[in-house]
Parts: structure tokens; sequence; C-alpha cells
């Protein structure tokens, strides 16, 4: 394709002003008369509340407002609102270390911390449950007392027989996985400032990744209309999934704006981020796989998913890592089962990849032992599975653009598994391991529709305003919908200016999330800019009395092919206003079309408008002294379709694959009596610049997606594999099998010593 | 009780009434009103919050306002000169260093600093110095590259 701008490893738009300072978050935002909001919450992971004593808080001097559950809507809340389960505030009991009590609203912080302090609450701690397993178990201390098990959804997937499958099967393998709990750990902390005005409108400043969507889930939170919430975003410093349905913060933070007639303003500190912004849902996975004459034809999953206190993303994303499950490869016999149980822990929400990490730790795990147990190579293995364009997977996935085999082929080499794979040089503990994976590479149909909009202005000086609704919470899908722009309408990079932040300026969207904003928002983009380039060449066509498919424009200059007489796009806006009155713009839509006979309940796989599938290659070093894994490098291979933005598409995989280190090596949240021990960057670590390996990031440009040049998106596939890469490296650097995430030192040394490998 | 303080900020002077137990990194941010300095989580364990001071890398968030009276703070705002990109911000621009973007201003000045005394770090040397700076979204990779092309661009600088 021959291309000014796409593809290119352009600057991002917004570097500048995140370099130099200028870039405002919503944290910086300061308004006058602002209030201080905080929120009491609770110590006990499960308690009765049997008082609330808020007299000595409100007496408190600077003190605006003390709130409690008898002063919000008794609404229940959940992101599926036929799943809703938690009130603003806790009315009769609390159900994690974290859960909302009350809230002040005063002159400044040390003020709403003190009278936070003068709160009085008496509570009558109840036994709890941490363990999802045990959750399950009958006579287990029920989290919602009102239901009848801690069991709170279910989902079964059949396709073809695997019973009889796995009963004819030359080799079977099966075992136990189990993920665990991670945070998001955005740099920005969540945070909002909320001002219900004297028209009785609210308006919500906040980082949010779905702007539009949690305008709804105010809206029906406090019980008002959605006409009246309007919800505004900045600059953002991370989502990462964190960002996508509302926290309880914004209509508490409404209520004490609407009490004090001031706007309020309410930021997590770090530890509240750790133990209240939500986290990863941690997985337990019972899987079997088995294989005859070298196919993979049968697979058994069940998920047992870890929903925290309350509802949220659970089931959402279960189903969606069953679809990937079923996508993978192309399996003619499978069984999936998936549930969901409370436990009294901080509750689980979509986290990069979406469910979809945890399976792929179980699944491409078991595939490594399926490759030793039937003596072949993991890698030949993979490839001779490998899906191909075209398949239609027995569970109805139609593979659109495949370059899964060209993935495995390019990790491998990257990586140089013949020289490395099984090879021990009798003094360091090396090994390489490689995992698959396939993710979304634009949203999904859950909503029961997947469409997008946006709308190009031309200003009569000659630049660009173009209105998207692609949230930029750092990915830089701001760059991406410019540079398509850029390259339809003929201009340059830096003349687009991107309008993305507002609700009542923005088309209505469902959010940055599922790696769509590139398919869906680029798509409309696409289309809107090429509305407006027709309109230029009409308007260009008459003033300088050519044909309009003789146009040319590019880089801002306009002309007729063939002559030298160039003119600024400034000029053409300009006559279009001065002959006509008629300014220059463009609107696109994107519909993308659900297949026939499509329903929410049974399409199952066909919610999917394209898949990204991917490699990554991992070298690892264990040091048998301390027992800790070493990565040395990773080769990482992604699908990008056609590429957008060639350095912004490697560094979503770079920080994809160190995210994914920090999951399968070191990240996990600890609790004790159900409280989380490391709420800060001290003790929960992420990897620093000291932990991160050589990392090869390839994109692999494959055809045959409806992507804007044939565009996936690439946000989330970068962690998915990571994790049972690394494992397999593991595995063939020390002969141990780890089961479990975090690989964690103590773990290794205690695998090492029992295998007397230990010095 | 507040008390007087005496700041350099940018090449600014500012004299301002701040309590004893208010930090650098709140006086920056809430009084002289440059919200490029970023708090990530107050504590020092992030290094979102550093500035220079005197020259030296902090982060503002552990250092108490009044430690700092006298001396010259240079921010993310004071770097750019005359329009003119840092060196060092020009890399970060170039290499694709940046994604969110709220751990860039301290990145950038840790880096800066960095390069103000060792104008020819190693690798080694690049991971030490800025080990203190957390990053979630970029992986490090295109940071490191940073630093390297900042390392050409000031020596370029520096024999024009």
């Amino acid at each position: 394709m021959n291309t000014c701008v796409i593809g290119k490893g352009l600057p991002r738009i917004d570097a500048v002003p995140k370099v130099t300072g200028e870039a405002q978050y919503t944290v910086d935002l300061k308004m006058p008369g602002m209030l201080t909001g905080k929120i009491l919450r609770s110590p006990h992971s499960h308690a009765l509340i049997k008082s609330i004593d808020t007299a000595a808080a409100k007496e408190l001097k600077g003190v605006r407002a003390v709130i409690a559950a008898q002063d919000v809507p008794d609404n229940l809340f959940s992101f599926y609102q036929w799943l809703a389960d938690k009130n603003i505030f806790c009315t009769t009991r609390v159900r994690y270390v974290g859960d909302e009590v009350a809230a002040v609203a005063a002159v400044d912080e040390d003020t709403a911390e003190e009278a936070l302090s003068l709160i009085k609450v008496e509570y009558e701690p109840l036994p709890a449950v941490y363990d999802v397993e045990e959750a399950m178990r009958p006579g287990a201390p029920l989290v919602h007392d009102d239901k009848e098990s801690n069991v709170t959804w279910t989902v079964q997937r059949l396709f073809g027989d695997p019973d009889k499958a796995l009963a004819e099967c030359d080799f079977v393998v099966e075992g136990k996985y189990v993920t665990h709990q991670v945070a998001h750990t955005c740099m920005e902390v969540s945070n909002c400032v909320a001002r219900w005005d004297v028209k009785d409108r609210l308006t919500i400043w906040t980082n949010t990744q779905a702007p539009h969507t949690q305008r709804q889930e105010v809206a029906r939170t406090l019980g008002i209309h959605k006409r009246n919430v309007r919800v505004i975003n900045s600059f953002m410093g991370g989502g990462f999934g964190s960002k996508l349905v509302m926290d309880m913060k914004l209509p508490i933070a409404a209520v004490l704006s609407k009490i004090t007639g001031r706007p309020v303003r309410i930021v997590n500190t770090r530890a509240e981020e750790f133990t209240t912004a939500k986290a990863r849902y941690p997985y337990t996975m019972y899987l079997k796989t088995g294989a005859k004459d070298g196919r993979i034809v049968a697979r058994d999953l069940k998920v047992i998913g870890d929903a925290g206190a309350y509802h949220d993303k659970g089931p959402a994303t279960i189903n969606f890592a069953s679809m990937m499950f079923g996508t993978l490869y192309n399996v003619p016999n499978m069984r999936f089962e998936g549930m969901l149980a409370y436990t009294n822990k901080e509750m689980g929400t979509a986290f990069r990849g979406f469910g979809n990490p945890q399976v792929a730790f179980a699944t491409e795990t078991q595939l490594d032992e399926l490759a030793e147990k039937m003596g072949i190579d993991p890698v030949e293995l993979r490839l001779k599975n490998s899906n191909q364009a075209g398949v239609e997977t027995a569970c109805g996935a139609e593979v659109c653009g495949c370059g899964m085999t060209e993935c495995i082929t390019a990790a491998a080499d990257g990586i140089e598994w013949d020289r490395k794979r099984g090879k021990k040089d009798g003094k360091t503990l090396r090994g390489v391991g490689l995992a698959n994976m396939v993710h979304t590479g634009g949203g999904g149909r859950f909503y029961g529709y997947n469409s997008a909009e946006a709308f190009v202005k031309l200003s009569d000086e000659g630049t660009v305003t173009l209105i998207t609704s692609a949230l930029d919470m750092g990915q830089g899908s701001h760059t991406a919908m410019a540079q398509i722009a850029a390259e339809e309408l003929g201009v340059r990079l830096a003349d687009i200016n991107v309008l993305s932040h507002d609700t009542d300026l923005t088309p209505y969207d469902l959010g940055s999330w599922g790696s769509r904003a590139t398919y869906m928002n680029g798509n409309a983009v696409l289309a809107a800019a090429r509305d407006a380039r027709r309109a230029v060449g009409e308007a260009a066509a008459e003033m300088l009395e050519a044909d309009t498919k003789d146009i040319v424009v590019e880089e801002g200059m306009v002309w007729v092919e063939g002559s030298d007489e160039k003119h600024d796009l400034a000029e053409i806006v300009e006559h279009a206003v001065n002959a006509h009155g008629a300014p220059i713009s463009g609107t696109g839509k994107f519909v993308d079309k659900l297949p026939a006979g499509y329903t929410i309940p049974t399409a199952f796989i066909k919610n999917i408008p394209c898949f990204s599938f991917g490699t990554q290659a991992a070298e690892v070093e264990v040091d048998p002294e301390t027992g800790q894994v070493h990565v040395l490098r990773v080769v990482a291979a992604h699908e990008t379709g056609t590429t957008i933005n060639q350095t912004m598409a490697e560094g979503q995989i770079e920080g994809g694959v160190v995210q994914g280190i920090g999951y399968a090596l070191v990240e996990e949240l600890v609790r004790a009596d159900g409280k989380i021990l490391n709420d800060s960057f001290l003790d929960y670590k992420i990897p620093n610049i000291g932990d991160v390996p050589e990392i090869k990031a390839i994109c692999i440009e494959s055809l045959g997606t409806n992507g804007p040049y044939g565009a996936k998106g690439i946000g989330e596939p970068g962690l998915v594999p990571t994790a049972p890469a690394i494992a397999n490296a593991v595995y063939d650097a020390i002969g141990v099998r780890f089961h479990e995430l975090p690989i964690t030192p103590d773990k290794v040394l205690r695998a090492l010593q029992e295998a007397g490998r230990s010095k | 009780m507040k008390r007087e303080l005496r700041l350099t900020v940018n090449g600014d002077e500012y004299h301002v009434l701040v309590e004893p137990r208010r930090t650098l990194l709140e006086v920056i941010r809430e009084d002289i009103g440059l919200t490029g300095t970023k708090n990530g989580c107050g504590a020092g364990e992030c290094g979102a919050c550093t500035v220079l001071l005197d020259n030296e890398a902090v982060n503002s968030c552990l250092v108490l306002a009044h430690e700092a009276d006298g001396q010259e703070v240079v921010t993310i705002e004071g770097l750019a000169r005359g329009g003119a990109l840092h060196p060092v911000q020009e890399a970060f621009v170039e290499q694709g260093a940046i994604q969110c973007g709220f751990c860039t201003p301290g990145m950038v000045l840790s880096t800066v600093a960095l390069l103000d005394r060792n104008p020819d770090p190693t690798r080694e040397e690049i991971l030490h110095g800025l080990k203190g700076n957390l990053c979630r979204c970029t992986g490090y990779v295109k940071i490191i590259d940073a630093v390297e092309a900042a390392k050409c661009l000031l020596r370029e600088g520096e024999s024009q």
C-alpha cells in the first residue's frame, strides 16, 4: 500500500504536551470553591453495621457534608443491571476491606481526613470466606445473605463429543491451574470531580475509558435521567481495563456536590487504588486436552472465577475467555464450563486480556505437557495444529486473516529455538519456552451491536478537527485516529486536532476496550475523512475549473493533476465558504454488521469481528541460589493486520510483555484476614526498568480483516501469552512444571529442593 | 503555623507562606500551580514527582518544602527553553518513549540528572539511574532507547 502517514513510526500527537508537563490530567483540575471528598471504608472483610454516628464529624470546622447510606438513593448497581448487588454505601453489612461506608466533603484534605476519623461505626464481625473453592462448598459463609449460595453465575458450552473423543485419544493430559489476583496500578489513580449545578445538571470529570456507558451507570445508580449527566475526560494516566465500569466515588462525589452546592473532588490514595480500584479475576481451572494422530481433538475446561465481593465484569471475562479457548486451535470436541463465586475480597474487573491470559496460562502450559507426552517438539505440535485463514472452528468461529503460522515461526526463529531448546551447558540453568494466543482485534458485539461514529471539521485556515469517541488512556488511539484522517484528507499529521473528551460533544460509543478503537473508531474516522475529502474535491474542482477526479490533495496542498499551480487547502475551504456559505465537514459511521441469525445468548463466538493471533517465545535463566527467574529475552510476534503506527504498535507489545512478566513472576495481592498487606509500590512490586529483558516486538501483517486499511487492534495481545511462555521456559531450564502463578523464588527454591537440584 | 518559604522555581522567585509539614510536591502543585509534576504514590516509591533540586533529582513528595528553602527547583515546565525542547525531551518524543505520559515528567528529569552527572552512561548505568521511576505502559524499552538517543543529542549539541 502506498501511504503517506499510515504505517510510519511517527511521534504521537500528544507527545509534546506530555513531555513538557503541559498535558492536564483529571487529577490536575482545579475549580473555584472545590471541596475535597473522602470515603470512609470498611476495616472488616465481613461484618454487620450496627450503628453509624456522624455527629462529631459534622461539627468539625471546615466540614461541609457527611453522608452515609440513608443520604443516598437506595439503588443497587452492577455493570450488568440484572446482577446488581452493590449499594452506593453499605447499608447493613460490609463485604470486603475497603467497602464504602460513609463519606465527607471538607474545605481541604486534612480536614476531610480528620472528619473521617470522627465518624464512629460499630461493627459486628462475621465469618468471612477468601478461597473461591471454599466459598462454593455448602455451609460456607454467604457473602450476600439474600442469596442461596456464593455461586452467582454459571455457563456451559459444548461442541462435539469431548468425552467420546478423549476416550479415543492417543494421549491425554489433565491438570489443575491456578492464577492469582493482580492490580492494574495505573500511574494516575482513579479520581473525579463532580459538580451538580443549579440547573440540576451533573457534570463529572473523571479518568474513564468509557464515558458514555459510565454516564448511564451514574444516572441509573442515582436514579436520575441520563440527559442530566455529562462526563468529561482529560489526558489519562493509564487504564488497562480498570476504568471501564463506574467506581462508587462518582455517585458519592455527585451527592456531596448536590448537598454542598460546590464541586467535589475525590482522589484515591495509592493504598485505596491497590485495595479498592478492582483487580484481575483469579481463575482456578481444571483442564483436559487429548490428541490423536498428532492433532488436538478434544479439550475440556472448567473455570472457577473469583468474583470478589460484588459483580462487575466477571461473567463477561469468563464468556470472552471461553470464546478465545474455542478459537485458538481448531479443536472439534470441546466442553467449557464457567462459574463465578463471591468471596470477601476486592472485586475483579476488566484487565488487559479480559480472562484470556488466565486461560492461556492453563491451555498453553498444558500443550507443552501434551507435547512432552507425545514425544514431539512443542513448536512442531503448535505448527501442526496452527489455525488457518478461512477455517470455521467447531464452535463456529470464523477465522478471517490468520498469521498464526508466521507468528510461531517468527517467535521460534527469533529466540533461536532449535539451537537452545533442551540444550544444557552444564553451568547455567537456562531454558526457552513458547506460547500462542488469540484475541479479538476489534472489540465485540456483546452489547448486541458494535458501531462507531466520527466527525471531521475543516477550519478556514485549513486545519482539521476530528471528533471521535476513541478514548486515549495512553495507548495512542488519538494518534492512530489522526493518522487515518491525515492519510485520507491529504494533510499533515500536525494539522489534525483530536477531540474525544466530552459526552456532550462526542457521539455515543462503547468506549476504549477489547482492542477495539483502531478497528471500530478507526473505520468511522476513515469514513468521515473520506466524506470530507469528497467535499474538498468538489470545492477544489469548482474553484480550479477541473474535474473532481483530477484533484490531488497532499500534505495540505491542493492542485490539479499535471499542473504546477498548488494551492493551500485553506484557499479551498475559503472558496467553499465564500462561494456557497458552506464550510467543509465530513461524517462517518461504521457498523460492524451482525452475522445472520445473531442473538446475544446464542451467538457465542460470532461476537468477534476479527481475531488477532500471536506467539511469544521467552528465554529465562533460573538462579539456583535464590530461586529467582530472570527473563533474558522475549520475542513477541503479533498480528497487526496493517500496522497504523510501527512505533506505537511495538510500544503496545513491549508494554504488554512487561506487564506479563510482572504477572508471571512477581505481582500478587497478598492478604491476611482479608486485608491486603501490600498496598504500596514498595510491597507490591511492578517491573522497573532494571527488570526488563531484551524484547523483540514483531508486527506480522496479515490480510483479510475489515479494519481500516486491514488493521487489527493490538492493545491487549502483548500480555496474553507471556506467562505461559515464561512457565514453559522455566520447565526447559529446570524440569519443573508450575501450575500456579506467580512463579516466585520461594516456589522455585522449594521445587528445586524437592528435585535435589538446589545448592 | 505557616512560615515564609523562598524558592526559585524554573528561574522564577516565589515567596510563599507554607505549613512546616507540607511537602515540596504539594507546594509546587498547589501553591505555585505547576501541575506538570505528578503525584503517583506520595511515598517516594514511583518517581512520578521527580524534580531537580539544585541539579539533583529528588522525589519531591519526600522533601519537606522548607528543606528546599533558598534552593533552586527545576520542574518539567522549566526544561524547554525559548520554545525549544530540551534534548532529553526531544529524544523521548522521537523514540516513542511516552504512552500515558504520567511518569514522563519524572522520567525525563531523572534522565536529565543522570546525563548531567554521567554524560556517557553504559546500559547498566542507565538502568540503575532510572530504577526509581516506574512506568506501567511502555515496558521501558523505548525509554532506554530515548536515553541512548538523548546521550547522542547532548553530545552533538556540545560539539556545535
